[in-house]
């Protein structure tokens, strides 16, 4: 193997891609995160000063618009995955380039290259300009670092792990599901990591660069019992440090997963029609993103889209509703230190005892609508423009306990596993489908069910929500990917337990 | 064809198997896309932008590794392949993975599919104004003072790709592809804003319907969702309109994955040859079709391209087994993913259906649900028209069907006659019996 610099090994993206699995073969300093994260990282790696960023930028609003930015990215995924009882596949891909947007009122115009030199630049930011038919304007003279807080440190690069130390990882998921069951007849076991480069730079003087991390460990099981077969899933992950993986991440996703397989042999029929429905703690809070997150996107608010376009400031839940999107929760899927058009994460109240309080703006509805943008303007990669997206969604616990949110919902149904959701927008209708639950029968958790899609409306739901427990938890999959408008971004949510007094079930048994 | 990136593939083989890769297979694809909304009578956004990537497959001491990368420069890409080739080595050994025998490459239909637009380089940026400006005022003028909001879209893109391995496939494919459409809200009752929308796409503008057309179709589709509401729980006959048969039929076709097979996550396990629907059912996955959306001479995996019967007359006659796991599983392999899917048309309108079945739900559209691949066991929202007589009375929402796919399809009991040329899954509405539909 020749030596290569550090310089021109970053450089390559090619090589880039290969970092974590080159690493046995390479000293570890040459990936140290003290050199590597640095600041000025694109002006390191790829030759990007600010008198470039001011060229391009003059040449995004060379027709006019009201500002310009640029969004550079270089982003490494890995995949490592693990099926029929050998890691015996490995995928790895590169994301590195720019988007160049020109933006005009509520108009965008928007091109990207891969190339990231002048000339490819120029031309990217020429088509951003075709948005604007005025006079040219001048971008800021220089270009203000941002101070940003850090709600995902790293000690150590994830591309500077070599592959040996995940192997052995994603291996013990594989034996310890076997020997936690005997009715395991296979696992499939998945380890993503990957790490984001992004650097903004606007045409109002500001310029943000942040490294995001993102993993996961996942196993799928697949259970067989008198000729009957069930599967069970669970992941943990979200931005965090390689040393996340610890044996007790590995224990906990091994019995999770296995556990759920096997429960769910003894699963009664769904029932179907209106009922009471207890959300579980954690990862059922899809409810929550689908039903009121997505319809309080200040893009679909300012387009008229939304039914909750006029309820600014009304009352649409009982006092003890409160929710956030919050960027700053430590090592969640959903944190941002930054937005993706240099607005800093922070929280956001959406729902304030009751009442709507806000939505979640990027800078074009933020201007709108006369207010600061809340840092939601996200994307899903340079090839992306920006929309205003949730981060991580979640209802503050109230005083009740679990138990007593179970015993007043007599007889329904108890959701604790959920799998996509949908909503429509104008109308507030949406839906999401429970892989796993528990019929409550006099109060009381009794059998399993499974496979059945819920649904019901917004605006309805939030006032049906009539206890919340004080056990707030968050989704820790790290898998959560929300989609909008063709675009997929990370994002996290959590509830406590929640009663809703009537949803519709769609299981296959007419009413209990 | 395109020499640049033939050379490049064949560059990029040679340096693999120079690296020390007994086997590898190369991707190139290049693409240059537009894509103009209007909202509001003006442009809302105008995206465009080239792509060019590189993917590799390599096989290296019975080990195997897949990367991709947007780095096309000669000195970036030797390292890369070369540290691709080192990484492999690193894995578990499979002895399932290999390159495909050759024999299965052979037999390419001498055939122009059709799939690229000659006439793509005349479109110009007014052009491209012109059609979505069209769709707008067309759902603007079909609409009327019930519309509250409409946004307008027209995305093109010319696609070309390389696919070249070192036992000897070389394929080469130059596509466009043509999406139009528009999503439109509507005062509804109260505070609902009913959202409807009309796509459709084509592997030709000339194969997309007028703009105004699909305008006015955005329109009417979102008109009709007002006044929606659910009703009471029943067993009724329901008819998936052609549009939205992909949802449902999604479920079906997962379990014919040979992956699912061969890793015991099928509900179809053990059922070829077994009679898994009503007679009614036919699936054709037809490749060869002149300009459809999923048409292609050769598949994933290099296989020449052919005609299959998936299901006949409700038995399942094949499943999806690629190169790999056909080596798992010890199996003749066919193809690895669809192409076309075909469910060959009835004889009757749905208009002419619904008259004879007096009551049921047109099902026009879908929300959440999902499918369970293990089990078959599957639910999803669904939204309609409530018909009576053969006359809709009432639009519906927030009811739902649930089911196993194994006793669900056995209920097909007509298929209609409009496929949907807009998909590369040609499906016409069909018609099901006994289907509890619940709600209140």
């Amino acid at each position: 193997m020749k030596p290569i610099s550090r310089r021109s090994f970053l450089k390559t993206s090619a090589m880039a891609s290969l970092a974590a699995a080159m690493s046995p073969l390479l000293p570890d300093t040459l990936y140290s995160l003290s050199r590597a994260n640095n600041p000025y990282y694109f002006e390191k790696e790829f030759g990007i000063t600010d008198d470039i960023c001011q060229k391009v930028l003059a040449k995004a609003l060379s027709k006019g618009g009201d500002f310009a930015d640029l969004y550079f990215e270089n982003t490494i995924y890995n995949w490592l995955m693990l099926e029929d009882g050998k890691v015996n596949q490995a995928y790895s891909q590169v994301a590195l380039g720019v988007g160049i947007r020109t933006v005009k009122g509520d108009q965008m115009g928007y091109g990207f290259t891969q190339e990231l030199t002048e000339e490819s630049m120029l031309a990217a930011a020429a088509t951003a300009a075709t948005i604007a038919d005025g006079i040219s304007k001048k971008p800021a003279k220089q270009f203000i670092p941002l101070k940003l807080k850090n709600y995902y440190p790293l000690k150590k690069l994830l591309t500077s792990v070599p592959l040996n130390t995940k192997l052995p990882i994603v291996q013990k998921v594989n034996d310890k599901c076997f020997d936690l069951s005997p009715l395991i007849i296979k696992a499939n076991v998945t380890f993503h990591d990957e790490q984001k480069r992004m650097m903004v730079v606007t045409s109002d003087g500001i310029k943000a660069e942040d490294l995001l991390p993102r993993n996961y460990l996942v196993a799928l099981v697949v259970a067989e019992k008198n000729g009957k077969r069930e599967r069970g899933f669970w992941a943990l992950g979200g931005r965090h440090p390689f040393s996340y993986y610890t044996n007790e991440v590995v224990d906990e996703i091994t019995k999770t997963a296995v556990d759920r397989a096997i429960t769910l042999f003894d699963a009664k029929p769904a029932p179907a029609g209106e009922m009471p429905v207890v959300l579980a703690p954690g990862p059922t809070a899809v409810l929550l993103h689908e039903a009121i997150g997505h319809g309080m996107e200040a893009d679909f608010n300012r387009k008229k889209m939304s039914t909750y376009c006029t309820m600014i400031g009304k009352k649409v839940a009982e006092p003890f509703v409160t929710i956030l999107d919050d960027a700053t929760m430590p090592n969640m899927l959903g944190s941002i230190n930054v937005d993706d058009e240099g607005t800093p994460g922070q929280k956001t109240v959406l729902v304030e005892k009751g009442i709507l309080t806000s939505y979640m703006h990027d800078k074009i509805s933020a201007t709108y609508y006369k207010v600061k943008p809340t840092g939601n303007g996200r994307r899903q990669s340079y090839e992306h423009y920006i929309q205003p997206r949730m981060r991580n969604t979640y209802m503050l616990p109230g005083p009740a306990t679990p138990e007593e949110v179970i015993k007043s919902a007599k007889n329904g149904i108890y959701v604790e596993a959920v799998s996509n959701g949908e909503v429509k927008i104008g109308e507030g209708d949406f839906a999401f489908y429970v892989s796993q639950g528990r019929l409550i029968e006099n109060g009381k958790l009794t059998a399993p069910i499974k496979d059945m899609n819920i649904m019901g409306n917004g605006p309805k739901m939030l006032k049906n929500v009539i206890m919340v427990a004080n056990d707030l938890g968050m989704s820790r999959s790290g898998t959560g990917a929300c989609g909008k408008g063709g675009q997929r971004v990370p994002t996290g949510f959590g509830m406590p337990t929640t009663l809703v007094k009537s949803m519709t079930v769609g299981g296959v048994k007419r009413r209990m | 064809m395109n020499k640049e990136m033939k050379n490049l593939a064949e560059w990029s083989i040679k340096t693999a198997k120079a690296a020390g890769a007994e086997e590898c297979r190369v991707n190139i694809d290049s693409e240059r896309f537009v894509q103009i909304s209007y909202h509001q009578k003006k442009p809302e956004s105008i995206r465009e932008a080239s792509k060019k990537e590189l993917s590799l497959q390599i096989f290296a001491n019975k080990r195997y590794a897949g990367q991709r990368t947007s780095d096309l420069r000669k000195d970036a890409l030797k390292t890369f392949i070369t540290n691709a080739v080192v990484t492999t080595k690193l894995l578990a050994e499979d002895p399932f993975r290999t390159l495909p025998d050759p024999k299965y490459y052979k037999g390419r239909a001498n055939i122009n599919l059709e799939i690229f637009d000659k006439e793509y380089e005349k479109l110009t940026p007014e052009g491209r104004h012109e059609i979505v400006k069209t769709i707008e005022n067309s759902v603007l003028q079909r609409g009327g003072k019930k519309i509250i909001t409409v946004t307008a879209t027209e995305y093109d893109n010319r696609y070309e790709s390389v696919v070249m391995t070192s036992n000897g496939f070389f394929g080469y494919n130059e596509a466009t592809i043509y999406f139009a459409g528009a999503r439109v809200t509507a005062q509804g009752v109260g505070d609902r804003r009913p959202n409807g929308y009309n796509f459709v796409a084509s592997v030709s503008q000339e194969g997309l319907p007028l703009p105004e057309n699909i305008g006015q179709v955005a329109a009417e589709r979102t008109l009709d969702l007002i006044g929606g509401k659910k009703i009471k729980t029943e067993t009724l006959p329901i008819i998936i309109e052609n549009r939205n048969v992909r949802r449902v039929l999604g479920g079906l076709i997962a379990g014919m994955s040979g992956q699912r097979i061969q890793q015991r996550q099928s509900f179809l396990i053990g059922k070829k040859n077994t009679k898994i629907a009503s007679d009614k059912l036919t699936i054709i996955d037809d490749p060869l079709i002149q300009g459809g959306l999923g048409s292609r001479l050769y598949d994933r995996d290099g296989f020449a391209a052919k005609k299959r019967s998936i299901i006949d007359k409700g038995v399942l006659k094949d499943f999806y087994v690629d190169w790999y796991y056909s080596r798992k599983l010890g199996w003749e392999p066919t193809t690895g993913n669809p192409s076309n899917l075909v469910i060959p048309p009835g004889k009757r309108s749905v208009k002419e259906i619904m008259k004879d079945l007096g009551r049921g739900i047109l099902v026009t559209g879908f929300i959440g649900g999902n499918s369970n691949s293990t089990t078959g066991d599957a639910s999803i929202g669904i939204i309609g028209k409530l018909f009576e007589k053969g006359i809709p009375v009432q639009t519906v929402v927030e009811m739902n069907i649930a089911d196993n796919h194994l006793k669900f399809w056995q209920r097909l009991s007509e298929v209609a006659n409009d496929p949907w040329i807009y998909s590369s899954w040609r499906t016409p509405s069909l018609v099901f019996t006994d289907v509890v539909v619940s709600g209140v």
